[in-house]
């Protein structure tokens, strides 16, 4: 009871030396999960952040109180991050839109003007 | 309709557990093992003042009791009739773990058995707090039964604290002379044994999970008598903090 | 809450930008082109060295402030008055535990661990925002805190969640949503005692007073003394001045205590009418510096409180530790 803090709960606590060297070690905050919220019924569950947890059961229950304590929830997914696979970013002009593919668009085909060519014929 | 003391004692019970065990734990809120569980475990935390907050205003609402912030926050030590187990200082986190477990569980089927209670008002808060406590029980079954596989420290001190916890938390359950065979007969709820009952066959397949041993019920003595308003040493201190403020001047609003 | 706008410089970073002159200059000048554009940086793409370096750091720092910020207004969890106070303070505390969840996953994708960020804080080579190296003397001091240090915050934290680094903008975000409650719950405490019994106001002048130039030093040295930080504004990783965002404190902020009927410790604060900016007394700025090598008056407990809560809850993550398995930094 004597650490003289104005925090009685600190007051309670065995404090070590100020000095003393504590270090954490390298995985001790174990493997880190991406957090996938679902908003209502219906929707997509969709990529809010990540929980560190031991396992994927423990990460389910931290992520519904870092990510779900507020907004509206139905359900999260959580997988580890390290069994996500994504694209390199140098490979973004993969995704480059072909204007030439315009056969995959509905904008690609002009009904209305073969409908009036086809009435201005009559 | 069950007598207004009955209904009255028990309510005051019920709050003053979950005020007492909240106010414990929330003092981990910043200071838990890692983030994320500082997270979950604050968020038990305020729930469980919440549930307090909730009863309190039951009593105030339907049965003439005062008002909840001046009922919580300026109550002599002897009108509190919470379990010594919620009592106890923090410790490490082993014991308040452990004390989450035993104590949620025996939160869970109290609340369970008043979804169909007599007393309206009990009802509509069990179906209020049926979610919450689905996650407490989840969180604290994960723990105990991860922790206790994990390593042998882990497995040593999750018995060791179960060791000596479990005759506090079966004080949960110390029953009222005055008034439980009234609240039984008026359907208010099943009563302390009963409940008892449910707790362990609720608590006894996760320690086995665990591979945690529940100590012999039978030769245990429950720590009686926070519900006649007899507490530990720890009891007068921790409400003088929480009433530090509020009672500098209690007509003032804060 | 956050820890101010003020970047600490680290002594090796001389060196570091040194390694900088190596950044190839096509994928530089392509890199700052995106970000002219107004392109987020996400973690997978190229950026120069001192980019990486400068956003670490800001962000590690952030996050810091937030686990240690969550301790002077800890101070008072066990005594707030009444259930709705209780209650906001603890979920206030927990938010502030919260943002140091995300910001600290911000950084990591940046390729430092948790772990390695949390040692930095520990052995005090890594800082944390001075502010929080003041004590919490009374429950005045937490509706102060609530109200104007998160009213800081907000102004940092809106200008940088416009920054260039992906991760970092969407943790702000998030962050600024939960700020408003943090903003508007502190408003509330300290209107209550504002407008409360003669003690209750006594007490709220007092907490002002002490509070004042920590408040003052939260955006960082005057402009004109502070290093030149145009890279770091051009690559969008500071988005205003010190000056700047503290004169757009003063301006939102100093009405809202003054029409209170409360004062300010500082008889030259007033706003000039022909510039539209704030005027004030310097804050001692020896003060500041002195407060930031640990010579405030809790620094030290600061750290001892952080130091008992990793000792002490060791066991639990250790038990829990999966060594053989594969990790990864978060990916996004």
């Amino acid at each position: 009871m004597s650490n003289e803090s104005l925090d009685p709960r600190v007051n309670r606590l065995k404090l070590g030396d100020a000095s003393a060297v504590i270090k954490v070690e390298e995985g001790e905050n174990w493997n880190v999960y991406e957090v996938f919220h679902q908003e209502k019924r219906g929707a997509h569950h969709e990529h809010v952040g990540c929980v560190h947890a031991p396992d994927p059961q423990l990460a389910l229950v931290f992520a519904k109180e870092q990510f779900a304590r507020r907004k509206k929830c139905v359900n999260l997914w959580v997988v580890r991050s390290a069994d996500i696979l994504a694209f390199d970013v140098e490979d973004e002009d993969m995704f480059a839109n072909n204007l030439e593919k315009n056969y995959r668009d509905a904008s690609g085909f002009k009904v209305m003007e073969k409908i009036n060519k086809f009435k201005q014929s009559k | 309709m069950s007598s207004n003391a009955a209904l009255t004692d028990l309510i005051i019970k019920m709050a003053d557990d979950e005020l007492v065990l909240g106010h414990r734990n929330s003092e981990w809120t910043g200071l838990g093992p890692v983030m994320e569980e500082d997270i979950a475990f604050s968020s038990m935390a305020q729930d469980k003042i919440g549930h307090a907050w909730a009863l309190y205003r039951i009593l105030h609402e339907n049965l003439g009791g005062e008002d909840p912030d001046r009922f919580a926050f300026m109550r002599p030590e002897s009108a509190f009739k919470c379990a010594h187990l919620v009592e106890m200082p923090n410790g490490g986190y082993d014991f308040s773990l452990i004390r989450h477990f035993l104590f949620d569980h025996a939160e869970t089927v109290r609340y369970e058995s008043l979804q169909d209670s007599s007393f309206e008002p009990f009802q509509l808060l069990s179906k209020k707090v049926k979610g919450e406590l689905k996650y407490h029980t989840l969180h604290a079954n994960a723990f105990i039964i991860q922790l206790s596989k994990a390593s042998e420290e882990g497995y040593a001190r999750m018995q060791t604290a179960l060791n000596d916890t479990i005759a506090l938390a079966a004080g949960i359950f110390e029953p009222s002379a005055a008034h439980e065979e009234e609240l039984i007969a008026e359907k208010v709820y099943p009563g302390e044994k009963a409940l008892y009952h449910r707790w362990l066959d609720r608590i006894y397949p996760v320690l086995v999970k665990a591979s945690l041993n529940l100590p012999d019920m039978e030769t245990i003595t429950p720590v009686y008598g926070g519900r006649q308003g007899f507490h530990t040493t720890h009891l007068a201190p921790l409400l003088k903090e929480m009433g530090e403020v509020f009672n500098l001047d209690t007509e003032a609003s804060w | 809450m956050y820890g101010g706008g003020y970047i600490f410089d680290e002594p090796n970073g001389k060196q570091l930008r040194e390694e900088q002159q190596h950044d190839d200059p096509g994928k530089l000048s392509a890199f700052e082109e995106r970000i002219a554009r107004g392109e987020k940086i996400e973690p997978g793409d190229w950026m120069p060295a001192e980019y990486r370096r400068q956003l670490i750091r800001l962000i590690e720092q952030h996050a810091h402030s937030e686990i240690i910020g969550a301790l002077p207004e800890g101070t008072w969890i066990t005594r707030a008055p009444g259930f709705k106070r209780k209650l906001a303070l603890i979920a206030k505390v927990q938010d502030e535990i919260g943002h140091g969840q995300l910001l600290y996953n911000a950084a990591e994708t940046l390729g430092k661990s948790r772990e390695a960020m949390i040692n930095d804080l520990l052995s005090g080579k890594s800082k944390y925002s001075n502010v929080f190296n003041y004590p919490a003397k009374t429950w005045a001091d937490v509706t102060v805190i609530g109200f104007l240090i998160d009213a800081a915050a907000i102004v940092n934290q809106v200008a940088n969640a416009k920054g260039s680094y992906g991760p970092y903008c969407r943790a702000l975000e998030r962050i600024c949503y939960e700020e408003s409650f943090h903003l508007k719950q502190g408003h509330d405490a300290f209107i209550e005692l504002a407008t409360g019994t003669p003690e209750q106001k006594a007490m709220l002048q007092d907490a002002l007073n002490r509070w004042w130039q920590p408040i003052m030093h939260f955006f960082g040295p005057p402009d004109k003394t502070s290093q030149h930080s145009e890279k770091l504004m051009q690559w969008k990783v500071k988005m205003a001045s010190n000056d700047e965002m503290r004169n757009q404190f003063l301006d939102s902020y100093v009405p809202k205590i003054w029409e209170l009927g409360l004062t300010l410790p500082d008889p030259l604060l007033r706003k000039n009418a022909d510039t539209g900016r704030w005027e004030y007394t310097d804050p001692n700025w020896d003060e500041f510096f002195r407060v930031i090598n640990g010579g405030g008056p809790c620094n030290a407990e600061r750290l001892q409180v952080r130091k008992w809560a990793e000792e002490e809850g060791r066991w639990v993550r250790k038990a829990l530790m999966n060594p053989a398995e594969r990790r990864s930094l978060p990916v996004a």
